[in-house]
């Protein structure tokens, strides 16, 4: 099952669902976390609104189409 | 009160454009394949644009800062899954459909199970879900023309239902593409200008952020951290992971989105309009969570409705709203946008956001029509039962299967029966469950098996279909689960458990069954797959 799927599909999932993961078990654990300051605003607003709404996201989806681009690229290049 | 001259001339400049693109993309779309597939010719920026607008459904516009009001922070966690979802499309399901390239949706299910009757299965919870959803967006459409341009109910509902009709007949896909993509921005620009005057009307995220607080003090309790949440649904933590999962691998693996995979110019297109369609889809939800936080504490303190008629709060303006609009189908959360920006008294605002309004609905009601029309044009009249039809006169097929789908959903739209509005709310689920395993394992999974595509798609329809719709009648919310004792709820959001079990059960069944043809596993699997090193 998934053979011949690039390995940066698994590295990207681990890092938006080991993201979701540790924040949401913060928020479980620690009562007020998402308020506590960061960058000089309540924190759920750096690492939910904007990374794990938005930032994270792109970036996985530019990693997954450019690493796959660079593979395509060297596979050309050996031919 | 009549529309402000501002919002209304906001409307008409949206319409002529919409319209515009239609009637200049009709030399464009000549031939069959221009009209199905767009020539297989847009770039990553448009299609990416076009994925986004397709994929969010007017209730994310219109009612999702209602949601996260009445839910409170947990409820972030739902918008940040549902974009979390979309690069997982990049690697598993756009680039493999775009190397396979194919005309419609159903034509995977019938090359990798190699058989025509797969069509028909796949295309049933695809077109019951469809027409959902094409009701459901011309229904938002004309309640964002009713309760914000004052017209006449049936009127925004004819409207509404010409123009996507008029843009689909003369361009297909190549004009719904680039209508898409423009709908798309300007559903984007539309949310980030609301959010961007609510920060500046507050002086700052601290200072909205105490102002939510002030107005819900369990605004920010989480599960298991705090003895009470604002929501009973957000008490554990199977309603915060619920949330999350439920929407995410819609963008993957629904019809609506993945035919968009079939219209980039290349393989490489298609895995950077991914990127493209978070870049614009992402930045609408994080406008959606500013104007969603500040959506109490704002109609509350400045809607012109508030303290008159005996209203006392938030959701008393928006249940006016629905009593005075008179709109049967719609709940109170679908007012909320409108609510908010008028608090804001600002027409020029209102202007874009009814015209965000208008983008996302038709967006997702012509995406929905494209699918519809290829499905029951081309696939069941000319590959299941054999017409020549399809074959020889394609466009007038796709033109008279587009009136068709436009009329009937526009005549459901005037008077929706009560359980077409309770489909289209567990059509999501139901499509993913039934429809999702035989794609994505059809794709990586060389064992997959024609008995278990069938199994999966006739028992999750039924089974995630009927527990939905029980726990919606008997636990009175499809989001507590459906055998749930009623003294003690378990919150699981749209019964999104079946998902995972609707994998399993096909794995199950694969490894049971007859395995397929090496051919057919050759085409379908190995030569779609990305291209390795020997």
């Amino acid at each position: 099952m998934f053979k011949g799927m690039p390995k940066a599909l698994w590295i990207g999932m681990g890092l938006i669902y080991g993201w979701m993961f540790v924040f949401m078990m913060l928020e479980w654990t620690v009562p007020g976390f998402p308020l506590t300051s960061f960058l000089g605003v309540p924190a759920c607003w750096i690492y939910n609104c904007l990374m794990g709404c938005y930032v994270i996201n792109i970036f996985v989806a530019w990693y997954f189409a450019y690493s796959e681009e660079i593979r395509e690229q060297k596979l050309a290049e050996k031919k | 009160m009549g529309a402000d001259p501002i919002v209304i001339i906001g409307a008409v400049v949206y319409f002529i454009l919409i319209i515009a693109i239609g009637w200049f993309s009709r030399k464009a779309a000549l031939n069959a394949a221009d009209f199905y597939v767009a020539g297989r010719k847009i770039g990553p920026f448009i299609n990416g644009s076009a994925l986004a607008a397709t994929y969010f459904s007017p209730a994310t516009f219109l009612g999702m800062p209602a949601f996260i009001f009445m839910i409170s922070y947990p409820f972030w966690w739902t918008l940040s899954g549902i974009i979390a979802g979309m690069p997982v499309a990049t690697l598993l399901t756009a680039a493999p459909m775009r190397k396979y390239a194919p005309t419609s949706f159903t034509d995977y299910y019938a090359d990798r199970y190699d058989t025509k009757w797969m069509r028909l299965a796949a295309a049933l919870p695809t077109i019951i879900g469809g027409f959902a959803y094409v009701i459901l967006s011309i229904v938002g459409t004309a309640l964002s023309m009713v309760a914000i341009l004052k017209v006449n109910y049936i009127f925004a509902v004819v409207l509404a239902a010409a123009v996507v009709f008029a843009y689909i007949f003369w361009g297909g896909m190549v004009a719904t593409t680039f209508s898409t993509a423009l709908q798309g921005v300007i559903m984007t620009v539309a949310t980030l200008l609301a959010a961007g005057v609510i920060i500046v009307h507050y002086g700052g995220l601290n200072e909205l952020t105490q102002a939510a607080i002030s107005s819900n003090a369990l605004y920010f309790n989480t599960p298991h951290a705090h003895a009470k949440t604002s929501h009973p649904l957000m008490g554990m933590w199977t309603g915060m992971v619920g949330f999350y999962f439920i929407w995410h691998y819609g963008f993957a693996t629904m019809p609506y989105t993945v035919v968009r995979f079939f219209t980039a110019q290349d393989i490489k297109a298609a895995r950077r309009s991914v990127t493209w369609a978070i870049i614009v889809g992402g930045a609408m939800y994080v406008g959606l969570i500013v104007i969603g936080t500040a959506a109490k504490v704002l109609i509350e303190g400045s809607h012109p409705l508030m303290g008159t008629e005996g209203i006392k709060n938030a959701v008393g303006v928006l249940a006016h709203m629905k009593k005075t609009y008179a709109i049967g189908t719609a709940s109170v959360t679908d007012y909320s946008m409108f609510a908010i920006v008028e608090s804001l008294k600002m027409p020029w605002l209102m202007a874009w956001i009814i015209a965000g309004g208008l983008s996302i609905a038709m967006s997702t009601a012509a995406g929905w029509t494209m699918v519809l029309n290829v499905v029951l044009g081309r696939d069941m009249i000319g590959k299941v039962f054999g017409s020549k039809w399809p074959e020889e006169k394609p466009i007038q097929v796709m033109r008279v299967m587009t009136f068709a789908v436009i009329v009937i959903s526009a005549l459901l739209s005037i008077d929706p029966p009560a359980l077409v509005l309770d489909i289209s709310g567990s059509a999501f689920l139901v499509i993913i469950c039934a429809t999702a395993p035989s794609m994505v394992l059809g794709i990586w999974w060389d064992k997959a098996t024609k008995a278990a595509s069938y199994v999966t798609i006739f028992v999750m329809t039924f089974v995630s279909g009927g527990s939905w719709l029980y726990a919606f009648y008997v636990q009175k919310s499809p989001h507590w689960f459906f055998l749930s004792d009623p003294s003690n709820k378990i919150p699981t959001p749209h019964q999104f458990y079946w998902i995972p079990v609707a994998f399993l059960l096909f794995i199950v069944v694969s490894l049971l069954t007859k395995p397929p043809r090496e051919e057919v596993i050759k085409k379908y699997c190995l030569d779609i797959r990305p291209e390795q090193s020997k």
